[in-house]
């Protein structure tokens, strides 16, 4: 049985309208409104793993219930009837169950489950089922309603299965809302609520605080059901008994859902037991079974399934303590190690052995395991950010829907980030120390306070040796620990994703262990993995533990990639343990030297015989000698060893599919870095020692090496690039696959610095499009978009539904005359866009000189350029426009025709030269530069605004100016002027509100005065007016000197396969070293597949984002529905008379997901 | 940075070549020869367990313990000490009887773990 693991299961929103559920899964949240709130309920939903259905549901007295109980595969049986404690948490009829679940500190003493049904009540009073409930006259329609409605269920017949069923059909969405139709509503429910019952508290407080949607949800189906079951006469008694075998599954849960969202379950034991009875009393009236309360039993079978404790006792800060040791734990962040020069990394590496060499005498277990990446969260920040989403459209997609799908995308990834933990064990438990705590126990506390601070004491020399350049840790927090036995338990399972330690704060200390309880283990045949079953959800996990063989003589950083972290390149999450001990010097140096002279005999033994000896002793006697020697003369760095073992984890949801990925895994280290991985026996012992604490499966395969090539394992190497808060583009495709956001107000908003942002690449390469994507993602979220398109194919992003009404296309080959007038392209500085006082009113000169000296500049360069270039390069022509220039006021009215004036009134010269400029007016693309601009024309309040020059042939800049055509004479000049234009549009309007400008084709300004002077304001006005400004160009010269600056923030560079030059200035924008082999890189991006058909769905950009990470990525925007379609910017062949009548760029949004 | 493991160092053939003066025909490395001189006295007491005598050249015994070595031997590399291989080999005969359906571990759980904020 593999657990349904399809994405389609969790999102219920694909239940009718009714996104209540989902919004439950936020639990608070619900008032409110409409998109955006429903955008963060529906996350958590999102985000939740459909749980495999559970067979125990049988309602046996043959209601319509029966068949949706025999929907779910009649699987395990014998497992723990779905541990999935009913959302509502009537389930303690069952009552506490004795024993076991006490450590988790439950706050209500966990017997909440009393109040839900209560509170259930009144909330659920406004909801129409409710009201056909109480319509149903059944006696039990009274206050008494909403428990009785929860002991209800209870009463479904003489072997009533436990509760989920029974609570998840309450959960059901609204479409429950006919009682009578509940039968098929486990269908669909039972995966939610026990998603919800799973661990989230968030979502456990829907069902009950959540005022409208969940309550009434769950009540009306019991309520429905109580109709029903009042015609049939219960048979009560065993009620209690069925339930037992369940109940101690759920208490932990229980507690640890119910607790945080129902503060009122303060009862106790002993009313809460009451309670219920009295709540049962009552329905059983009616059918008269009972004569009176039935206090439940004591469950009568335990669980008899066996278990065992950890090793570990207490978790005290950040040391753990098991019977003979202490350890000490330590996180370690991630470090960049993509694209930097070699130098740096081999420094790193030295650095973290040096650190390494210092802990030399210890035990070190490191550990790394993936979190999941909180795809709700991201979604509340992006949601946060964005207060005036654009409206919705009729009949397209909202921004809710945008974000959910968004959210499905990444879901659909498996995007999960990398954690890495370290332990030092630096000391054994004095028997005193083990007495003092074995008495505490008995006095309920741990481990003693002087056993406690001579221990800190002892730490504190870790924290510096650690704390500092390479390694960087920091100590372990408790929860972050928690989690880390929990994930080393649960090893390879999917984990709990409401428990993710960064988002949410409501875990109870004790909690995410106490789920370690529902974690069952089971060999499997001829032990290749090990099986591991959660109970609570079902899901099923094979693992299979590998362990590091023999390894060949590795290069780091030049050759090879770091030997821990290479395993990131697959898709699916590994874990790694390494258990190892640190030698120092002086032990390292005698272990060597027992060897040395084991071999230096077995020479000599070769000799006294008379039989050559095989000359791999004497290369060994040699490597020991050198060893040996490098070891005595040499700094700790040189001289210390690192003996242990290093395994690597690798699941799957069935043992074929487990296998399979572990072939793979040992496949693509063999090759590549020819290290062979092994798989031994005693797989259950070896999954044992993931976790921390526990002993060492002694299965051989002990490495010895030095430190250096330990730290050159570097297993928290990581690629993240992008901000966390912005739009999703992408995944990173160096070696490991992480979301890549972009938000490109982030640079100015957070990081203050410009929002320039540069996409450097070949034709074909993918600027427009991500351009084009950019845009309509930042006019989604309400930012005010210009593109400037000259080849025309963003045009037709103003004919997605979604922006059809707000949104407008500017084509400059129809537009009036005067559009294009060069002097009111630049806006005047207004008094208040600066400071107050003296040096505001300093800069405002500044800035207004500039804003004519620009002026000047272009009307200069537009002249250049609308003469014949004979003319233009002539020496007079320049002077004559420099005088006449100089005459007419530069200010915004001012427009040609006043130029062409002053020209006529020089001299001859000047007359000629403006009768020639006359001339070229004759042309009517010519007239957008005469006259005045007509009013409006920049105003418009559209989100969207595309600029194109439809029908415009772009000249090719490599050809001299003298063999273009008269139209691409003319198209220079007007894409300088349509440049500006586009951005003089973001210069109105309030300072702060977030304007986004795409400039495509702006290599066409390389070497014109004017044109670097533009792109410098534009740069350094971004700030200020909150502007990201896009670029795109296929020559970065001009926007190099820019990067020196500093004026640039982020850069993406697509494929560059021809030309060195601009290959080598890519690389010197994204500030990578030169000449190491990142050309080849940069060729290679967007590689195509030669034997396939298809065009390539995706683009490959490696992008460098505003602190300075550099990473490959892919953009991958295929969640949007219809985007790519839009973009398309290739011709495509004739409709095929398949489904597919666009081209292949269509299918991306199926497969990418898969490809991933 | 070249770097490279210690492991070569420890998988050198350590071989028993004879005694000074003799060289044996056969080089087997010298825990084979520990080996077998403990599984000789171990057949020996199998044998007397069974027989109750003890012979003077225990040649069945000899010869099963030379078979068990060669056996164990074979299996032993480097990287799988002898003690492993023998712990593995005794292990399976044990589960090999249920190798073909799942077993039920006990689960491991956590729960009297007790957790501090603080250190002190």
């Amino acid at each position: 049985m593999t657990t349904p693991s399809h994405p389609g299961g969790h999102y219920r929103e694909s239940d009718p309208s009714d996104g209540r559920p989902g919004t439950a899964g936020n639990g608070p949240t619900p008032s409110g409104a409409g998109e955006k709130n429903t955008t963060p309920g529906s996350a958590p939903l999102v985000v939740f793993r459909a749980p495999r259905a559970h067979p125990a549901h049988a309602s046996p007295n043959g209601r319509s219930y029966t068949p949706a109980h025999a929907a779910p595969p009649g699987g395990p049986s014998g497992t723990p009837p779905a541990p999935h404690s009913p959302s509502t948490g009537e389930f303690p009829l069952v009552d506490p169950p004795t024993g076991g679940f006490p450590r988790v500190e439950s706050p209500s003493g966990g017997f909440p489950f009393i109040d839900p049904p209560v509170r259930r009540t009144p909330s659920g009073v406004n909801h129409p089922p409710q009201n056909a409930l109480t319509s149903s006259g059944n006696g039990a329609a009274s206050p008494p309603a909403a428990p009785q409605s929860d002991s209800s269920p209870q009463y479904r017949g003489p072997k009533w299965n436990p509760t989920p069923s029974e609570w998840n059909t309450p959960s059901a969405p609204a479409p429950a809302s006919e009682p009578a139709t509940t039968p098929t509503q486990p269908a669909v429910p039972p995966p939610i609520p026990q998603e919800q019952s799973r661990l989230g508290q968030v979502l456990t407080g829907t069902p009950a605080p959540a005022p409208a949607a969940p309550a009434p949800t769950p009540t009306p189906p019991q309520r429905g059901e109580l109709k029903p079951y009042v015609s049939h006469p219960p048979a009560t008694p065993q009620r209690p008994r069925t339930v037992e075998p369940t109940n101690f599954v759920h208490p932990p849960a229980q507690t640890t859902r119910s607790r945080p969202a129902l503060p009122q379950q303060s009862s106790t034991p002993a009313k809460a037991v009451p309670a219920p009875e009295a709540t049962q009393a009552t329905p059983h009236k009616p059918p008269g079974n009972q004569k009176k309360p039935v206090k439940p039993r004591p469950p009568r079978f335990k669980d008899r399934a066996p278990r065992q404790e950890l090793a570990i006792t207490e978790i005290a800060g950040h040391l753990t303590f098991t019977a003979n040791t202490v350890t000490a734990w330590y996180w370690l962040p991630e470090v960049r190690w993509a694209f930097r020069p070699d130098s740096e990394r081999e420094n790193l590496i030295i650095a973290i052995a040096e650190q390494y060499a210092g802990l030399a005498g210890f035990r070190l277990h490191l550990r790394r395991t993936t979190r999941p990446f909180p795809i709700d969260e991201w979604a509340r920040t992006i949601a946060a950010n964005t207060p005036n989403p654009l409206p919705p459209a009729p009949g397209a997609p909202t921004w809710a829907d945008h974000l959910i799908s968004a959210q499905r995308h990444l879901l659909a990834a498996n995007a999960s980030e990398g954690q890495t933990y370290l332990g030092i064990t630096f000391a054994r438990r004095t028997f005193r120390d083990v007495l003092a705590e074995r008495f505490n126990h008995l006095r309920g506390k741990g481990t003693s306070e002087k056993e406690r601070a001579r221990n800190a004491r002892l730490v504190e020399q870790f924290d510096e040796i650690l704390g500092s350049f390479g390694v960087r840790a920091r100590r372990a927090t408790p929860h972050e620990l928690e989690w880390l036995i929990y994930r080393s338990v649960a090893l390879g399972m999917s984990p709990p994703t409401h428990l993710s330690p960064v988002s949410d704060g409501h875990w109870e200390s004790g909690d995410l262990l106490a789920l370690t309880e529902h974690i069952e283990r089971y060999r499997t045949p001829y032990g290749s993995t090990v099986k591991l079953v959660n109970r609570l959800t079902g899901e099923e996990r094979h693992v299979c533990v590998l362990t590091v063989g023999r390894m060949e003589p590795l290069e780091i950083p030049e050759v090879h990639e770091p030997w821990l972290h290479f395993h990131e390149r697959l898709p699916w999450p590994m874990e790694l343990s390494s258990r190892v001990d640190v030698l120092g010097p002086g032990d390292a140096f005698r272990n060597l030297e027992h060897r040395l002279r084991m071999i230096r005999s077995q020479q000599r033994d070769y000799q006294e015989h008379g039989i050559d000896a095989p000359p791999e002793l004497e290369r060994l006697a040699q490597r020991a000698l050198r060893v040996g020697d490098e070891m005595t003369t040499g700094l700790p760095l040189d001289a210390s060893r690192i003996h242990g073992w290093h395994r690597l984890a690798v699941s799957g949801r069935t043992r074929e599919e487990c296998l399979e990925r572990a072939r793979r895994v040992i496949k693509m280290y063999s090759r590549d870095m020819r290290i062979s991985l092994q798989h031994p026996k005693n797989q259950d012992l070896l999954v044992r020692e993931f976790i921390p604490g526990e002993p060492v499966a002694n299965t051989g395969y002990l490495r010895r090496m030095p430190v250096r090539l330990f730290a050159a394992a570097l297993p928290q190497a990581a690629s993240i690039v992008g901000d966390r808060r912005g739009d999703l583009i992408g995944r990173t495709a160096g070696t490991s696959r992480r979301p890549v956001f972009l938000d490109l107000h982030f640079p100015t908003e957070v990081r203050e610095r410009s929002g320039l942002a540069v996409f450097v690449a070949e034709p074909g390469g993918g600027k427009s499009t991500l351009i084009g994507a950019l845009g309509y993602l930042a006019a989604r979220r309400g930012v005010q978009v210009t593109l400037l398109d000259p080849s025309g194919p963003l045009a037709r992003l103003c004919q997605m539904p979604e922006l059809r009404p707000y949104s407008r296309v500017l084509n400059l080959t129809g537009s009036e005359h005067g559009t294009l007038a060069p002097y009111a392209l630049i806006p005047t500085p207004q008094r208040s866009h600066f400071p107050e006082g003296r040096t505001g009113d300093r800069e405002y000169e500044i800035a207004l000189s500039n804003a004519r000296a620009e002026r000047r500049m272009l009307v200069q360069d537009i002249c250049s350029m609308l003469v014949p270039p004979q003319v233009a390069r002539e020496a007079r022509t320049a002077t004559l426009l420099r005088h006449a220039v100089r005459q007419v006021p530069a200010e915004e009215t001012s427009t040609l025709d006043d130029l062409i004036q002053t020209l006529s009134s020089i001299d001859d010269d000047g007359r000629e030269l403006a009768n020639l400029l006359l001339d070229t007016a004759e042309m009517p693309l010519a007239l957008l530069f005469f006259g005045q601009p007509p009013e409006g024309a920049l105003g418009d309040d559209a989100a969207l605004t595309v600029i194109t020059m439809a029908g415009l042939r772009l000249p090719d800049l490599r050809i001299e100016r003298e063999y273009w055509s008269a139209e691409e004479q003319l198209a220079l000049p007007m894409l300088h002027t349509a440049h500006r234009l586009a951005v003089r549009r973001c210069y109105g309007g309030d300072m702060r509100r977030r304007k986004l400008v795409g400039l495509d084709e702006a290599h066409f300004m390389e070497g014109w005065r004017s044109g670097r002077s533009f792109l410098v304001r534009l740069a350094r006005d971004s700030r200020k007016w909150n502007l990201a400004a896009l670029v795109a160009s296929q020559n970065p010269r001009d926007i190099l000197g820019l990067d020196v600056q500093n004026l640039v923030s982020t850069v993406f560079v697509g494929r560059i396969a021809e030309d060195h030059e601009i290959a080598a200035d890519a690389l010197r924008m994204l500030r990578v070293p030169r000449g190491v082999g990142y050309e080849q890189t940069l060729a290679t991006l967007s590689a195509v597949d030669p034997s396939s058909q298809n065009r390539l769905p995706y683009r490959e950009f490696v992008m460098r984002d505003v602190d300075g990470r550099v990473q490959r990525i892919r953009v991958d925007i295929s969640y949007v529905p219809g985007l790519l379609e839009h973009l398309d910017t290739t011709p495509t062949p004739q409709p095929r008379n398949d489904s597919n009548a666009i081209a292949p760029i269509a299918t991306p949004s199926p497969s990418a997901p898969a490809e991933v | 940075m070249r770097l490279r493991t210690d492991d070569d160092i420890y998988r050198a053939r350590l071989l028993y070549l004879g005694p000074p003066g003799y060289t044996l025909p056969v080089h087997l490395p010298y825990a084979q020869y520990g080996l077998f001189a403990v599984l000789v006295p171990f057949f020996m007491f199998i044998h007397y367990l069974f027989t109750m005598e003890i012979e003077i050249f225990p040649a069945w015994e000899i010869a099963l313990a030379m078979v068990t070595t060669s056996f164990i031997f074979r299996h032993v590399d480097p990287d799988r000490p002898a003690r492993i291989v023998i712990r593995t080999a005794l292990t399976d005969w044990r589960r090999r009887q249920e190798s073909s359906e799942e077993r039920r571990d006990p689960s491991l759980v956590a729960t009297k773990v007790r957790i501090r904020q603080e250190l002190l």
